[in-house]
């Protein structure tokens, strides 16, 4: 990890001095990430290429004002972050999320790729803010004031977000959690 | 059930989620030990992180990359080609050829000599002048066509290899993804007729 910190950090300054192969490589260490974090915030796969191909070009323009470059993944998702929403601003104000959660119907027994399906509808049934906060801690691996300065609020409004949708995510997946549960036990 | 510490009670979530401190840790460890309200909570959040590790990481369906635009910087020996070097090359060109070239003493008096070396250095400057820039011109031009064309070639070639990588590497892990879920098709259904028949598993 220290390691690959350091090499990043080079990367980071050979892009500053205009070498567009080392922001290539840096772009190819981070993509993944950040097309797996827009993809589950915006839900659909072109929109959230594009957002991703977006984001690491204003990444490229803006990484002279980049302050220090051990922050560089923070700052990455900040943008990223901001293009997202940007985007789904500009979306069409699509049916509101419902509030209440709705438990998962998993049928009969369940398959690996159906906990999966199961998972992905219940962060479809989070708000955005909250679903993103999910996003960032548990698939990211931020820490509360990281994600504190990728969203821009404070800690406290982080953890509550963090804390509803954990809460939603239970009540939402314990009938198919149950299921898998009771088909391990037979 | 609920926890005797009531509002006091550990914090499970930041606890799960990995932000508490080591001591924070240990203390709630503790606490969880002798109280099984804290236990049921701890359990549930875990079944519910280990559910959400599930969900799987999707690959890039295209690679992001951007191209390069190092072949329109100046080369090295392109920064004597800027117009104050070229300017300095050409005079002092021009100074030693009208050293070589310099015309002969005057044969008869009345012609002005000075006029005469005057007009000649300005042709010789003039000339020499003209053939450096044609000179200069082709070679920018011969130099920058190679390096474009060697670099699209590069970036075609890189390009077409990555492709093919990733072309493999999704054809990999669709296969194993594949041979994972029918492995799993395999025991469900044996399972199910196992349970269904009364037969034994082989």
């Amino acid at each position: 990890m220290i390691f690959r910190e350091v090499e990043d950090r080079d990367l980071i300054a050979k892009a500053r001095r205009g070498d567009v192969e080392a922001y290539n490589l840096l772009v190819s260490r981070w993509e993944k990430r950040v097309f797996n974090y827009l993809l589950r915030l915006i839900g659909h796969r072109e929109d959230a290429l594009d957002v991703s191909q977006e984001t690491f070009l204003k990444a490229y323009q803006n990484l002279p004002k980049l302050d220090d470059p051990a922050r560089f993944s923070g700052w990455l998702f900040r943008i990223a972050h901001n293009e997202a929403f940007s985007l789904l601003r500009r979306r069409k104000p699509e049916a509101d999320l419902e509030d209440e959660p709705r438990p998962v119907d998993s049928g009969g027994r369940l398959f690996p790729i159906e906990l999966s399906l199961a998972v992905q509808s219940a962060l479809n049934v989070l708000s955005a803010d909250q679903r993103e906060a999910v996003l960032l801690k548990v698939y990211q691996g931020f820490k509360f004031d990281e994600m504190a300065e990728i969203l821009d609020c404070p800690v406290s409004t982080v953890k509550s977000r963090l804390y509803t949708a954990l809460d939603l995510l239970k009540i939402t997946l314990s009938p198919v959690v149950l299921k898998k549960e009771t088909v391990r036990g037979e | 059930m609920t926890c005797k510490l009531q509002d006091a009670r550990p914090d499970w979530k930041s606890y799960a989620l990995g932000e508490l401190d080591a001591g924070a840790r240990r203390e709630a460890e503790q606490h969880a030990a002798t109280c099984s309200a804290c236990q049921d909570e701890l359990a549930g959040l875990r079944v519910t992180l280990d559910a959400m590790a599930t969900l799987r990481e999707e690959e890039v369906p295209r690679r992001i990359a951007f191209v390069s635009d190092k072949v329109f910087e100046p080369k090295w020996w392109q920064s004597f080609l800027r117009p104050s070097f070229a300017a300095a090359a050409v005079v002092a060109a021009a100074i030693l050829v009208h050293a070589f070239v310099r015309p002969p003493a005057p044969m008869t008096a009345g012609v002005d000599a000075a006029a005469i070396e005057a007009r000649v250095t300005a042709a010789v400057q003039q000339g020499v002048q003209k053939q450096v820039a044609e000179e200069v011109d082709h070679r920018v031009a011969e130099q920058l066509s190679g390096a474009v064309e060697q670099a699209v070639n590069k970036a075609v070639a890189d390009t077409e290899k990555r492709d093919d990588q990733r072309a493999v590497q999704l054809l990999t892990a669709a296969e194993r993804r594949y041979s994972e879920s029918a492995d799993i098709l395999n025991k469900q259904v044996t399972q199910i007729y196992a349970m269904n028949t009364g037969a034994g598993v082989r």
